[in-house]
């Protein structure tokens, strides 16, 4: 019995430490992919705030844009109330690209132009253990 | 589906990798060289393999017709194609039946060599972010299964040449490179996908060693590709016009 006591121990303060993990992670980590109906890759890693404090991102309509009727990018105005698939479906239609594409065009673009930041598929769709997609 | 499905998922780094591995660090080099290979390099790889292919064909023609002119007055369309019906077909040939294992094997094998990388799903995005081109993609799962039938293919002809003698006459080390070339793509295509351990060298690895299959394809004995055809329709024509015979 007093041999067990230690290893008990262990594992009370594994399975402690793996309930806090799992609770800590309120904050945006991986971007939803709910959108496609047969996603074939694991969801892509993603700290929202973190992400964009590390990338030094001044702008939410870099990212969470609305274009004007002459397809302009307005300037002050944002559209971070909606997810990128309210206007992005499965298939382009015009110069809006199609959901897919609008995320690869709009992350790894910006990696490839700045030079930082992943840009090979298993970089951002990252396989995890203990993370169910 | 659902076994392909299983198997997807039985292979997932989700299951075997240690929790540790997941922390790849972000090397910048990494990317830069990504950059590289899947950029300049790529486009320098599919030239090369265009420009050699349509070269060796036009070289062959052109000695031809300098050489064996005379090979023209029977080369016909019917005989051609009626001998490479049949040997497109598996076990419409008597060589065909005689070897009936290595004829399931070298279709399976061809059929998944050349589909997977056209289809695959990696490809066809990365060709539409380069070129705005876009076409019908096979499911991840399905490709895995068809990857591993061209490794296994590829192990089952190395222990052939290993091991029969018939074969053993007529192989030299060029054999066992060629077949390192073909394989290496699924291998490290393989491994890239399920990000067992070091992904990104897989990744990069995985397309230099693309590159070099499509290169090595005009230039080494892969160009079977361009010539098996060619020599099927000379054989079918010169049996079918000349010998009045069938030649599978
Ligand atoms: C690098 C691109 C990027 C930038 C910059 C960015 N976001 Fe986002 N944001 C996203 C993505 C991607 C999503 C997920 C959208 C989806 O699932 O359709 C998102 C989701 C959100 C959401 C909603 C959902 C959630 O689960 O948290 C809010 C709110 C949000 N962003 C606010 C902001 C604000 C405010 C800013 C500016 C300070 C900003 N974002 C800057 C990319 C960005
Ligand atoms: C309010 C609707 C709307 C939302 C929400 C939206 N988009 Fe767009 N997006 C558009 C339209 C419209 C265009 C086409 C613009 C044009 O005409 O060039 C576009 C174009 C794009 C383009 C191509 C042009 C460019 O910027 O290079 C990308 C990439 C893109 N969107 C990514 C995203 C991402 C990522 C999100 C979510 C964070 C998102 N969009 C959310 C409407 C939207
Ligand atoms: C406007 C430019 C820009 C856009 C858009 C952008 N990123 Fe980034 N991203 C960066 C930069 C810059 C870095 C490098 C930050 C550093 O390490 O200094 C980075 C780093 C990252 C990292 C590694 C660092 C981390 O936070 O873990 C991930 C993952 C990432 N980006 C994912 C994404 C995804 C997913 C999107 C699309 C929804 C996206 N990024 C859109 C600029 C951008
Ligand atoms: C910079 C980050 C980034 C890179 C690099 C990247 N993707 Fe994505 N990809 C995304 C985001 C964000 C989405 C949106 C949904 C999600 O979270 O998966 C997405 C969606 C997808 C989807 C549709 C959803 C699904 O799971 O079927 C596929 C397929 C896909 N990516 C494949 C790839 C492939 C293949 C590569 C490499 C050639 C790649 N991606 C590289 C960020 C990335
Ligand atoms: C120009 C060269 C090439 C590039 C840029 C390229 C790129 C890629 C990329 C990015 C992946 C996905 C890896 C991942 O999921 O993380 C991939 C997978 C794969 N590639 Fe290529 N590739 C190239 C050439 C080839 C060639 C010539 C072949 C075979 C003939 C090939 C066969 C495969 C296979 C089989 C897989 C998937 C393996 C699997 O999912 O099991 N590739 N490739
Ligand atoms: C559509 C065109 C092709 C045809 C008609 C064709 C035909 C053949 C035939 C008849 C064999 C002989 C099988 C045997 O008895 O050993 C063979 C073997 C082989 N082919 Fe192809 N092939 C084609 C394309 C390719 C391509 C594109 C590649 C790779 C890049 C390739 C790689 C091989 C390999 C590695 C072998 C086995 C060699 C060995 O036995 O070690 N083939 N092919």
């Amino acid at each position: 019995m007093k041999k067990c006591f230690p290893i008990l121990l262990l594992l009370l303060t594994v399975s402690l430490f793996f309930l806090v993990y799992a609770y800590s992670q309120e904050d945006m980590r991986f971007i939803n992919a709910e959108a496609f109906e047969n996603p074939q890759r694991p969801p892509t890693v993603f700290n929202h705030d973190e992400h964009n404090e590390l990338a030094q991102i001044e702008e939410c309509n870099e990212c969470h844009h609305i274009y004007d009727k002459e397809g302009k990018r307005v300037e002050d105005e944002s559209s971070e109330d909606q997810s990128c698939s309210d206007c992005h479906e499965p298939k382009a239609s015009g110069r809006k690209p199609a959901l897919m594409k609008a995320f690869h065009i709009n992350c790894k673009g910006c990696h490839k132009e700045k030079g930082k930041g992943p840009v090979m598929c298993g970089q951002c769709h990252v396989r995890r253990p203990n993370v169910e997609d | 589906m659902i076994h392909f499905k299983r198997l997807n998922d039985l292979l997932s780094r989700k299951y075997w990798a240690p929790v540790s591995a997941v922390k790849e660090h972000k090397g910048e080099a990494m990317n830069t060289l990504y950059n590289f290979v899947s950029g300049p390099l790529a486009w320098v790889a599919f030239i090369i393999f265009f420009v050699g292919c349509l070269y060796r064909l036009i070289r062959i023609l052109v000695l031809v017709h300098k050489k064996e002119k005379y090979i023209y007055t029977y080369m016909s369309w019917k005989y051609s194609f009626r001998s490479i019906l049949h040997w497109v077909i598996p076990f419409a040939t008597v060589n065909w039946r005689k070897h009936p294992v290595l004829t399931i094997v070298t279709f399976a094998f061809h059929i998944c060599l050349i589909i997977t990388p056209i289809f695959l799903l990696s490809h066809i995005i990365l060709w539409d972010e380069s070129w705005s081109v876009s076409w019908w993609s096979l499911p991840d799962s399905l490709v895995q299964a068809m990857t591993l039938i061209v490794i296994g293919s590829c192990i089952f002809f190395l222990i052939r040449r290993l091991i029969s003698p018939e074969v053993q006459y007529v192989t030299f080390a060029s054999d066992y490179i060629i077949l390192a070339i073909v394989a290496a793509p699924f291998v490290t295509g393989f491994m890239s996908y399920y990000q067992w351990f070091g992904y990104q060298v897989f990744t990069i690895l995985h397309i230099l060693s693309g590159e070099i299959m499509l290169i090595a394809i005009p230039f080494t004995r892969l160009s079977h590709m361009l010539f098996s055809p060619l020599t099927r329709a000379y054989m079918g024509s010169e049996f079918g016009g000349v010998r009045h015979a069938r030649d599978w």
